[in-house]
Order: C-alpha cells, then structure tokens, then sequence
C-alpha cells in the first residue's frame, strides 16, 4: 500500500515552499525515491520545510538522499524546518543532518600514471632481489655455524621436513616422470620409426631424461609444493606472532626454521631426481616395448651403452643448487608477509612464479656452462 | 513501523553437542524489538556458539531459532537470503575483507542487495562511516592499516550498510583500551536509541554490562542461569554469577590463582 501512495509532493504556502514526504522511505527503495523526489524538486524553487504527516517509516540511507537532493536543489540542509515528523523519524533524520556535511569528504584517492606504476614494479623487484642476496648470505652464515657445532641442528624439525618435503613427494614425482618417459619415447618413435633407427630412441630418452627433464620437472614440481609450502607455513607463522615468539624466547628464527627447510630441500631433491630418473626410463621402456617392438631386456642392453655416466651425474648434481635457490625463496617469501592474512596468498604465488623462473633461469646457466666446458 | 515489544529473535530448545560435550542443553531465549541485550558466561558457555547459531552459520543438534520471524534452520534459501539483508553482524576480529579498502568493505552489501544510485553511493558509505564514528577519511585505507579499535568500527560500519533491524557483536570492546571501550559503549547506545536498532552482543566487558546493557542474559551449565537487568542478575544466588560481578573487587593474591581459575571454569 505504501508503494500507491505518492512519496513526496511540494506545496506553495505563505511565499514558502513545503516539501510533503509520505510512505515508506527506505533503503531497498532508493532509486524509485530519487526519481520521484528529483520530479517533485524540479519544478518549484527550494523547498526551505518538509512535512512529514504522511511518512510511515524513514532510514538513515533515505534521509541522506533526502538532504542529498535538497541540497542539490538549492535548499540549506542546516536551516530545513521539520513540520510534523514522528519522534522517532524526527530522531532519524538529526542524525544524518549532523553528519551530512562530513559524508561529502572525498578521501583523496592518488592514482598513479603508468610510467610511475612500471617504475613502482621495477624497484619493487630490485629490491625483492637485494633482499633475497641478504637473505642468501645470511642463511649461509647460520648454515655453516650449524655446521661448526652440530648440536645446534635441530634434528626433530629436519626429520619432520625431510618427510613432508620429501617422502610425501614421491608419487607425485614418480607418476609426472614416468608419464614425461612415456610422452617422449613416443613422440621420438614416430620420428625415429620412419627411419628405421628405433633403437636410437633409448639413447635420446636417456640422455633427455637424465640429464635435463628429471632434475628440471622435479624441482618445478618441488618449487610449486615445497616452495609454496614454506612460504605458507612461515607466513601464517608471522601472522600468528609465533616467530617473534620464537625471537623473544632467544632462539633464532633463521636456525630454528630455515636451516632445517633448506638442509632438507637440498638433501631431499637430489633423491627425488633418482626416483624421477628410474620412473622416466621406466615409463619409456614401457612405452618401446608397446609400440617399437624393443624389449625391455633390449632397452637394458642398449641403455648401458648410450647412457654415460656424465650425463647422469650431472642431472643429478644440478638438483641442490635449483634445491638451495627453491628453499631460499620460500622461506623469505613466507618470513617477510606483512601482517595482513592477504599478504600470505600473495607471497605464496610469488614464491612458486620465482621458484620455477630461477630453476629454469639455473638449468639454462648450467646448459652454457657445460656447453663450454665440453661435458 | 512494526509495534515494539514483538519478539525479533526467539530460540527454543537449543541443544548443541561438540562429540560427547553438550554445550547447550534445552536452551531458550527472546529478544523483543528495541532490547539492547549481552551475553555473558563463562569460557566455554556457548554463548559465540549461540550466535553463529541464531545467524544461521552453525546448525544446533536439537530445537528451533527464528529471527525476524523466519526459521532460520528450516526455511527457503529466498526466504533466508531475505531475512539475511535485515541483520547486521560485527565479528570479533572484523573480519573486513582484506583485499578491498574500507569504504569498499562497507560499499560491498550495498552494491549486492540495494540499487543505490550510484552518484548517492559515496556518501552512503561516509554516512554509516561516521555512524559507526569513523571520519570518512579512512575509507581509502587498508584493512591491514587499521588499529584494533578502528577495525572493530570499519567492521560495525559494514554491518550498518543495509539499514539492519537487528545488529549482532561478538566482543564488542575485547582488546581495546578503557576510553575506545566506553566511546564504543555509547556508539552502541546511540544506535539502539535513536535508530532503534534491536542490539544482542556477546561481552565479557562490565563497564558494558553495568553502563549500556538493560538486559543480561547469563549462559552456564547449558542453559540460561540468569536473565534481567543487572541489579536483578546480581542478585541471583550462583557462584559464577557472584564472583564475576565481585571479580573487579577481589584482585587480592589470595590463593594459587590456578587452582581458583579450574575451580571456577564451569
């Protein structure tokens, strides 16, 4: 009933212009009130009193688009008499009237042009990157006091690391290596097929799986779980005050927390390397089996004598240092989250982005090196 | 609009059951429009319980809650969704989405349930900024950038947005200092009395209880022990009640204040 009824109505009286509210002003009808309201003011001159005989029910959202418009219209929202007004709206209506000046502040908003926002990025990056060199240095340090006397590692933490990090990594790694096995033995059999030259296949699975597609799946895999994982657990750490715990009870958060990561990373993905290694050429040899006619017994054979053991070795040695870069990462991002939960989220895709840049920017450092060194 | 003296919140029979704890046992309860009611109880009492209960968020094992008349464990989701819009509620911590700044927090109900036009919109988010006694200058900061006292009233700022009937806090005044504390007291007052928001909040603080509560309802041993002005449950005969009224009185080292804190922890 109280949509039928007119919202609001001017009326010329005395010289003096009255503005009639009626029904319901609500919020949920705002955009209908504010129609109605810019009609009524549209063809009188400001209204300088408002009756309010006819209002049922009056919010704060409406009053403030009723002295909104009014004030837009050329009315003094201080000097607006109220003529007949319920208590209780009457009551509404101050409220808002002492506020009305305050609501039009306009919080500066500074929008940066983009050249000072690729500027912006560009130092944040440089710094992002000094600070992970510091951050470098100083786990260094503290890995090599660790070093000086053992006693100080903490032993219970690494182990639970080694197994998170590590153990619990195994079938993830094993499944996408012996899949990436399977996916080049075939592709390289089609080419290899046409020439005949199917026993070749091994040589080229080999030599790719060892030497660059186990060690540089494997720690892409490792930098999205473990990498992502420390940033995680250390941020919501920092978040929770338990590492300002930890420094105020005089331990030290990068021995206590950092060097049982990284030890564990770089001890851990060389390993994963090997598992990522005998499920490739597993996967492979599974594969030339079905459909190269190459036996199993054939690809042993064959394998033995393609495969040098630089190769292999040097797959294998790759994977601490991509290891040291991963855990570095991770446990930085996650020790410098600013105190807000969002912070966290952040960091933690950042860790993985950096993570699997720096292996891949490490694997091609190491290709130019043993390129020129003839290995 | 509506008569006052209607009940807006009724609980009936609450039972609620954490494995073989029972933090409510037949718990029932009502709150009549315009009432400015706390909740108190010991730790463990069930009283945030309670409230996630009655918003909807946590259904209990037994019994019925309706608020605002709609049966909040056994409606429509449309009939839900619509009595959501009619109740605001401050969390304890805030909980202000951390991605948007302030004004973006308290403009996000607004933008979702009501087609304010856009040019009154700013203003709108100014108005219940300065309601919940925010200058409209900190809406272009961060939640991260806030203290604890400005977060609680960017928080209750957000709950105001959609003109609410009812308003629910869960610690209002936890973790502010005594003057933010009292500043918030009669922020609380204010709205109840002028705008006529019915207000039910979880406390622990007695200068709350003592200054703006009219109404204390007193959760222990499953169900309500108490419920009255805070003269009448002053007067009621029970241990909690006696010595957490006298608590400020009684910071004498007594005894092994261990054992008296097991001995009382209902």
């Amino acid at each position: 009933m109280a949509d039928e009824q007119r919202s609001c109505w001017t009326e010329e009286h005395d010289g003096q212009v009255l503005l009639h509210l009626g029904g319901a002003w609500r919020l949920d009808a705002l955009r209908d009130l504010s129609q109605q309201l810019g009609k009524a003011l549209q063809s009188q001159r400001a209204p300088q009193a408002i009756d309010g005989t006819a209002l049922q029910e009056i919010d704060t959202a409406a009053a403030l688009l009723l002295l909104d418009s009014l004030a837009a219209a050329g009315s003094d929202p201080a000097t607006l008499a109220l003529h007949h007004f319920d208590p209780r709206h009457g009551r509404v209506f101050e409220v808002v009237r002492g506020r009305f000046a305050e609501t039009a502040v306009q919080a500066p908003r500074h929008k940066l042009t983009p050249i000072a926002r690729v500027g912006q990025i560009s130092a944040g990056v440089g710094t992002l990157l000094l600070g992970h060199v510091e951050f470098f240095g100083r786990t260094l340090v503290e890995l090599s006091r660790v070093l000086l006397r053992p006693h100080t590692l903490r032993v219970h933490e690494l182990f639970a690391q080694l197994g998170q990090v590590g153990v619990n990594a195994i079938p993830v790694v094993a499944l996408v290596t012996f899949l990436i096995g399977v996916v080049m033995a075939y592709m390289l059999g089609l080419q290899a097929e046409k020439y005949g030259a199917n026993i070749f296949v091994v040589d080229g699975v080999a030599l790719g799986i060892t030497r660059e597609f186990s060690p540089l799946i494997v720690a892409t895999i490792m930098a999205g779980r473990s990498g992502a994982a420390f940033t995680a657990q250390l941020g919501t750490m920092k978040l929770t005050e338990e590492i300002d715990a930890i420094r105020t009870l005089g331990l030290s958060a990068p021995q206590v927390l950092v060097v049982p990561r990284v030890l564990a990373l770089v001890l851990t993905l060389p390993l994963l390397v090997f598992v990522g290694n005998v499920a490739g050429l597993a996967g492979a040899m599974v594969m030339s089996n079905l459909t190269l006619d190459i036996t199993p017994q054939t690809f042993m054979e064959r394998l033995h004598v393609a495969l040098a053991p630089r190769h292999y070795v040097i797959g294998l040695g790759k994977s601490p240092v991509f290891a040291l870069f991963i855990a570095i990462i991770g446990c930085r991002m996650g020790l410098s989250v600013s105190r807000d939960t969002r912070s966290i989220g952040i960091n933690t895709t950042s860790t993985v982005v950096q993570g699997i840049v720096a292996v891949i920017l490490l694997d091609a450092m190491f290709a130019v090196i043993f390129q020129e060194l003839d290995l | 609009m509506s008569g006052q003296g209607d009940a807006v919140i009724e609980v009936d029979g609450v039972v609620t059951r954490f494995g073989t704890q029972t933090v409510h046992d037949g718990l029932s309860l009502q709150v009549r429009r315009g009432e400015l009611v706390a909740l108190i109880g010991g730790s463990g009492s069930g009283k945030s319980v309670l409230l996630r209960e009655i918003l909807g968020l946590q259904r209990p094992n037994a019994g019925s809650v309706r608020l605002l008349g709609t049966d909040m464990w056994n409606s429509s989701d449309e009939a839900l969704a619509a009595t959501r819009k009619r109740f605001g509620m401050m969390f304890q911590e805030g909980a202000l989405f951390s991605s948007l700044d302030v004004a973006g927090n308290v403009a996000t109900p607004l933008l979702e349930h009501t087609d304010t036009p856009p040019k009154l919109l700013p203003r709108l988010v100014n108005l219940r900024l300065t309601l919940a006694g925010l200058s409209a200058d900190v809406g272009a900061k961060m939640p991260a950038q806030l203290s604890g006292g400005m977060k609680k009233r960017a928080a209750l700022a957000r709950a105001l947005a959609l003109e609410p009937e009812v308003l629910f806090l869960d610690e209002p005044t936890s973790g502010l200092d005594p003057i933010t504390a009292r500043a918030f007291d009669q922020l609380l007052a204010f709205l109840n009395r002028d705008l006529g928001l019915t207000v039910l909040m979880v406390t622990h603080d007695l200068d709350t209880l003592l200054s703006i509560a009219r109404r204390i309802v007193v959760l222990g041993r499953g169900t309500v022990i108490a419920d009255g002005t805070a003269d009448e449950v002053m007067a009621v005969e029970d241990p909690w009640i006696q010595s957490y009224f006298s608590s400020r009185h009684t910071v004498t080292p007594a005894t092994d204040p261990g054992r008296t804190a097991l001995a009382d922890g209902a």
